[in-house]
């Protein structure tokens, strides 16, 4: 309805810069107008984060009440630490969690790649449809799979097992790997993989020694999704893994603030050895990671 | 390409796996979703032990007014509100950070990064640490606010029915707001800068070109921001299963809770499926109406 054209669109653009010019003290001032909603941006954005670590610093009398302001940064230490890999089963967690992640991880990465080879270097009938239905699983709720997947999988024994969760997991990171692994694989000359089979290389071959080595970037990337989606699930792990023996860290950090009495240094020393990996893992990746989320969001 | 007639066959053969595991996760699960939300079964029996009970499931749901208000509360307190806010916010933001002013002052790097934060860390993770900054009585929000006499003890922000939902609001957007300033933030950057240029030879002051310049071009944008944001808000568990529970009492239940209530907590695995056959047809309505109203907006304009 209003179609922004104006009559001057073609008139010469030189002079508009130089129309406003302000005084030193004014654009000071403005500039405040942004600088101070932005600092207030920031503290809110980053205070969670950053009182969750240091309560895990605090000693737990400081945490009990009030405490006088000159003395709110005494005593601080690791001792929440101490009681939480000490006190609890979380060290046992942490390697649940890794081993659970890693497996997955690798099976993705792996059937992704071969997967997205087949869709990207060759034309057959159902590839778009192929192409869709793997995009479109993922706007199926999660939630609503959890009570059949838990029937079937009691049924033929994968509830508590690490297969069950780990099968569950490489599904559930699959489709965006195959997406994010086809658009990395469609920008390939297919020279290179012509070239290999000359020499007399397998299909599989053509994809582990010749398109994965040069698809590195990519396959950080898929790797690193992959991996932070499986750490931070809860739903599933939740429900598929209820033993002590094979909690994950998000489980085993949920069961801590959902109990009575809660230790809040502990419960913050957890949670910030879950954030870890997550935090770490995704500044590594950020710029590609934030770019292709932007760039497919934007283009449909 | 060509060389042997297993070439045919060869594609399948390669993405057949992946396929394979895919189905077995979404579209297994899906078809026998419908087949027990017409059973009887509790979650320590086998499935061979399901008694059929036609649309009991169905007809239980919907004589129970815990359904019309955790559908109520799914869909305007957690979808709804947690969905408008974000875009107002997330459209200031990445308004903000693309200010020269922030280039100016060697800002705009280290905000951009900030801003993501809480992307970063996982959601159990937030819910813990707004939990503890919520707590009633040794939260640092009541501290603050008790130290400087706002309010006279704590607010158990909650277990309180008036505070309970707003702070369930602030941690879903605290948490998911970053996904909708990066997308915005890309938008922002395909606008040609010469329709800015041509606004502003027409004496359109900020407010005007914002309205008939930035608006019009990120509708594409802002259209895939609300469909994705909605669907995954409507379906979240974790929020408010681990802020509340659904409590105080049932007062913040949603669908997605309600489902896993129904089927772990009151072992009747065809009610849960039931609900969660409800939440798709919803879901579903929401998609193809919105997908319609943006099609026929768009036809407008074009």
């Amino acid at each position: 309805m209003t179609v922004v054209t104006s009559p001057h669109h073609t008139t010469d653009l030189g002079g508009v810069k130089s129309a406003v010019r302000r005084s030193p003290n004014r654009r000071r001032l403005r500039d405040l107008l942004i600088i101070i909603p932005t600092f207030v941006l920031l503290a809110v954005t980053i205070f969670p984060v950053v009182w969750m670590i240091f309560t895990s610093l605090r000693p737990a009398d400081a945490l009990a009440g009030a405490v006088p302001w000159n003395q709110f940064f005494s005593g601080l230490g690791f001792a929440s630490y101490e009681r939480l890999f000490n006190g609890t089963s979380f060290a046992r967690y942490i390697l649940n969690s890794l081993m659970i992640s890693c497996i997955s991880t690798l099976f993705t990465v792996i059937l992704a790649n071969i997967a997205a080879f087949g869709l990207s270097r060759f034309r057959f009938r159902f590839r778009r449809a192929m192409i869709f239905l793997i995009i479109s699983t993922q706007l199926l709720p999660f939630v609503v799979l959890v009570t059949p997947v838990y029937t079937l999988f009691s049924a033929i024994g994968l509830v508590n097992s690490y297969a069950g969760i780990i099968i569950v997991y490489t599904a559930m990171t699959l489709p965006l790997a195959v997406f994010l692994m086809l658009g990395y694989f469609d920008t390939i000359p297919t020279v290179l993989d012509e070239a290999a089979r000359m020499d007399g290389c397998s299909t599989l071959g053509v994809i582990f020694r010749i398109i994965m080595p040069v698809s590195l970037p990519g396959i950080v990337t898929v790797t690193v999704t992959a991996f932070i989606a499986t750490w931070e699930e809860f739903l599933f792990a939740s429900v598929l893994l209820t033993s002590e023996q094979l909690k994950t860290v998000q489980v085993g950090l949920a069961g801590f603030f959902g109990e009575y009495s809660a230790d809040w240094g502990v419960i913050m020393a957890a949670a910030t050895v879950a954030a870890v990996p997550t935090i770490v893992l995704f500044s590594v990746v950020q710029k590609r990671l934030v770019a292709g989320m932007a760039a497919g969001s934007v283009k449909e | 390409m060509a060389n042997s007639q297993s070439t045919r066959h060869e594609p399948l053969l390669l993405i057949g796996p992946a396929l394979i595991v895919i189905a077995l996760l979404f579209a297994f699960p899906a078809v026998y979703n419908i087949i027990l939300s017409f059973q009887k079964l509790s979650p320590y029996q086998s499935p061979g032990e399901a008694i059929w009970v036609g649309l009991s499931n169905f007809t239980a749901l919907f004589t129970n007014n815990q359904t019309a208000e955790a559908a109520w509360n799914s869909a305007f307190w957690l979808t709804t509100l947690t969905v408008v806010i974000r875009l107002v916010l997330g459209m200031a933001i990445a308004l903000l950070l693309q200010s020269d002013v922030l280039a100016r002052w060697k800002l705009r790097g280290v905000c951009r990064t900030a801003v993501l934060l809480p992307w970063m860390v996982p959601p159990v993770v937030a819910v813990a640490s707004w939990k503890w900054i919520l707590d009633g009585n040794t939260g640092v929000l009541n501290q603050v606010l008790v130290g400087l006499g706002v309010i006279p003890r704590g607010i158990p922000f909650l277990a309180d029915t008036s505070t309970v939902w707003w702070s369930i609001i602030a941690i879903v957007v605290w948490r998911e707001l970053p996904f909708v300033v990066i997308v915005l933030m890309a938008g922002l950057q395909s606008i040609p800068k010469d329709q800015y240029e041509a606004a502003s030879l027409d004496h359109a002051g900020a407010w005007k070109s914002f309205l008939h310049v930035t608006v019009p071009n990120l509708r594409p944008v802002i259209t895939v921001i609300v469909i994705v944001t909605v669907i995954q808000t409507f379906n979240n568990f974790v929020y408010v299963w681990l802020a509340t529970g659904g409590g105080p009492g049932t007062y913040t239940q949603v669908l997605a809770t309600r489902l896993y209530s129904a089927a772990f907590i009151n072992n009747s695995l065809g009610q849960g499926a039931a609900i969660g056959i409800m939440m798709s047809v919803v879901v579903a309505i929401f998609a193809i109406i919105y997908f319609r109203l943006a099609d026929r907006e768009n036809g407008a304009r074009a």
